[in-house]
């Protein structure tokens, strides 16, 4: 209910923001986008933010010269700059030119040792570090590398195991490849996590599970239910992965519909541990408050990442069309996009990747991709958490002052600022920027630093004081104990002499 | 309201916080706690709650500035002693308890003296400690509570003569009480509205034919 509240709140803001940005003529940003673009605060309040990315254009099929694609569900960059589109419906992987303006060629049947064969709805595509092109052939139940060109290198299909469970269907939707050319493959309904295999070909075993969530109360009715009640009750079961990106250091991104809306990705160790840093506000799960009710409600459903470089990665919501961009340490750097039918907006979005400053979302109704440049106010960021992850603080400062020319309130960049100052010693200063920040740990440390500041330079004052006073408090004692007796004694004399009774 | 500048009276509702078994006694049989003092000690306490929200340092503070009232804390807390008072009161009437709904407001009204002191010490010390000092402030603020709720719990026991295992009992029932209360306040709201909606829809209904 609280909830709802807020959210009214905040809906309330955003169209008097609205409003009032749209009176001012001129400079207007906030109409530029089809979207909005906002944050989060310290407190999980929405605060609206400038744009970081904004729409810079879409290319469909017919756009480089070749049918439309038809239900496209994944693209993957090349290490060389090439796109490939896995062109589902058309039974097809489309190569783009770097700027996505040419047509490279088209894949869509390969000589394998002398017969030809084809592809039967590709759902994923990826293009390893040495080049090769895996394609998730997803009705033919097989992974499929070939060369750039087409040519037939291996088959990945058919996995045998023991833990493998009898009469598995391997049906690969999204396929990823690390350094080492082991290939990762989300199958569906294999719930018990990623496939993994190594380079020949061979299937090594099942990685990066997810744990299934069941509360004490789900326990306690299961407790006391029947054999039969317990047959109609739904099973519970992991939820699938949806989306790979893999990292220069071989660790897997992947995510999946978290129906609590915390944790949508996972960032998978060699061992399939997840190590993911969750942030200030325990969170990786898209969109912070949402509505309980309505055709938009409920936690983001993210259904694929990319890893940008430097820590930074983007998720992709298909619930509401936005994506959320986190640091390393699982701060929420921006957010932008959104569901429609202008330029801009999607409809089901379905896998993004980055080509240089550029965002790319592939969205499988229209068939098309949608580009996003980046604006200086997502540049900004980029760069000072770049610096940042870099280590060096005191060059991410003249950024981050910048982005706060940009957005006052930001709250990376007032703790960034202050961290930064915290090393230069301005222990003050550094006080201020890290309360902006809501960083309370810095804060604290910033805050000791000056206190013992404070202290040391005002030791001689503070002694004197201190000396002084106890030296009054004796004198005044003494002479104050004399006085006493005397007006005793005084006192007494009186009574004795019965002059008061 | 005399009581209020009745010196006498002030100095024993000190002498309550160091002997509460005693002083409650004699609130009860001797008339020398003041009602009028209680109530602005349970004023003073809301106050110094605000206070406390609103300026205690960065580091032990989490709460958000915008959401602090301290009108809006003042009633609230108004209303919860009157209610508290009340409830027991209506309970202890019936478990032959001896104190009146006055001794009940005082007992309550001067175990705020504790916590009112502490929750300002702790606005203080707040401005001085880090964070890993942060248990100075969590003791004094605990101290302040314990030592508050210790106070009404004699408080209750010594107004009404009542055992420690009665008290407890009756504290549950108190709270039961509390809710009911607030239960047959709501319906009765709710049924007013309903009547003044009916008077107001025939005073409507006749303003339009005539």
């Amino acid at each position: 209910m609280k909830k709802h509240k807020l959210l009214r709140k905040a809906a309330a803001f955003l169209f008097a923001a609205a409003v009032s940005i749209s009176f001012y003529g001129e400079t207007v940003y906030a109409e530029e986008q089809p979207y909005d673009t906002y944050n989060y605060d310290y407190r999980g309040n929405i605060v609206l933010t400038p744009a970081a990315y904004v729409p810079s254009g879409s290319v469909t099929g017919l756009s480089v010269g070749t049918t439309n694609f038809k239900e496209p569900q994944d693209l993957c960059v090349a290490p060389d700059g090439l796109v490939y589109v896995a062109d589902t419906q058309n039974n097809r992987i489309v190569v783009l030119s770097e700027d996505m303006t040419q047509l490279v060629r088209i894949i869509d049947s390969f000589d394998r040792n002398g017969e030809a064969d084809g592809f039967n709805q590709p759902y994923g595509v990826c293009v390893s570090e040495s080049g090769y092109l895996y394609v998730a052939d997803s009705m033919n139940k097989r992974v499929v590398i070939l060369t750039p060109e087409g040519g037939f290198v291996n088959i990945i299909d058919n996995p045998r195991s023991e833990i493998l469970e009898e009469g598995f269907d391997f049906i690969p939707i999204k396929v990823t490849v690390d350094y080492a050319d082991r290939a990762y493959v989300i199958s569906k309904n294999a719930f018990e996590g990623i496939l993994v295999f190594e380079s020949d070909g061979s299937f090594t075993g099942y990685f990066g599970t997810i744990d299934v969530k069941i509360t004490l109360w789900e326990k306690f009715w299961r407790k006391i239910a029947t054999k039969e009640e317990r047959s109609k009750q739904q099973l519970y079961i992991p939820t699938e992965f949806t989306g790979m990106d893999v990292d220069s250091g071989g660790f897997i991104y992947a995510t999946n519909i978290d129906s609590d809306g915390v944790q949508a990705v996972r960032r998978l160790n060699p061992q399939g541990k997840d190590v993911i840093q969750k942030g200030e506000n325990e969170n990786v799960g898209g969109d912070l408050r949402v509505y309980t009710y309505g055709k938009y409600s409920g936690p983001s459903e993210i259904t694929d990442v990319v890893y940008r470089g430097k820590g930074i990665y983007s998720l992709l919501d298909r619930k509401r069309g936005r994506i959320f961009t986190y640091d390393k340490e699982g701060n929420l750097l921006y957010i932008f996009g959104g569901l429609g039918t202008q330029e801009g907006t999607f409809t089901t979005p379905v896998a993004i990747e980055v080509i240089g400053d550029q965002l790319i979302v592939l969205d499988a109704y229209y068939g098309a991709i949608l580009k996003f440049g980046e604006t200086e106010y997502g540049s900004l960021i980029n760069e000072a958490v770049g610096l940042r992850y870099d280590g060096d603080e005191t060059k991410a400062i003249e950024i981050w002052q910048k982005v706060l020319k940009l957005d006052e309130n930001n709250e990376l960049a007032n703790s960034g600022i202050g961290k930064a100052y915290l090393t230069a010693g301005d222990n003050k200063t550094a006080m201020k920027y890290l309360e902006l920040g809501m960083n309370r740990k810095y804060y604290s440390v910033a805050w000791k630093r000056y206190r013992n500041e404070i202290l040391t330079e005002n030791m001689n004052t503070i002694m004197t004081v201190i000396l002084v006073l106890i030296a009054v408090m004796i004198v005044y004692r003494k002479f104050l104990k004399r006085l006493i007796k005397e007006k005793r004694a005084q006192k007494k004399g009186l009574k004795e002499g019965g002059l008061i009774r | 309201m005399n009581q209020l500048f009745s010196k006498s009276k002030w100095k024993y509702a000190f002498y309550t916080v160091s002997h509460p078994a005693d002083g409650y006694y004699e609130i009860r049989h001797r008339e020398r706690g003041s009602v009028a003092i209680a109530l602005l000690l349970v004023v003073l306490f809301s106050f110094s709650f605000s206070i406390n929200r609103i300026s205690a340092s960065f580091i032990v503070n989490d709460v958000d500035p915008l959401d602090v009232d301290a009108l809006t804390e003042l009633v609230s807390v108004l209303l919860l002693y009157g209610l508290f008072c009340i409830g027991n009161w209506s309970i202890t009437c019936l478990m032959e308890g001896e104190g009146r709904l006055k001794d009940i407001a005082i007992a309550i009204g001067y175990a705020m003296i504790p916590i009112i002191v502490c929750f300002n010490i702790g606005t203080i010390v707040s401005q001085f400690v880090a964070q890993n000092e942060e248990a100075f402030y969590w003791m004094i603020m605990g101290i302040g509570v314990a030592y508050g709720l210790f106070m009404m719990l004699i408080g209750i026991m010594e107004v009404h003569n009542y055992t420690l295992g009665k008290t407890l009992v009756t504290v549950f029932l108190t709270f039961i009480a509390m809710f009911i209360i607030i239960f047959v306040v709501l319906l009765f709201v709710d049924l007013i509205n309903q009547v003044y909606s009916f008077l107001y829809s025939i005073y409507q209904e006749l303003i339009f034919r005539a």
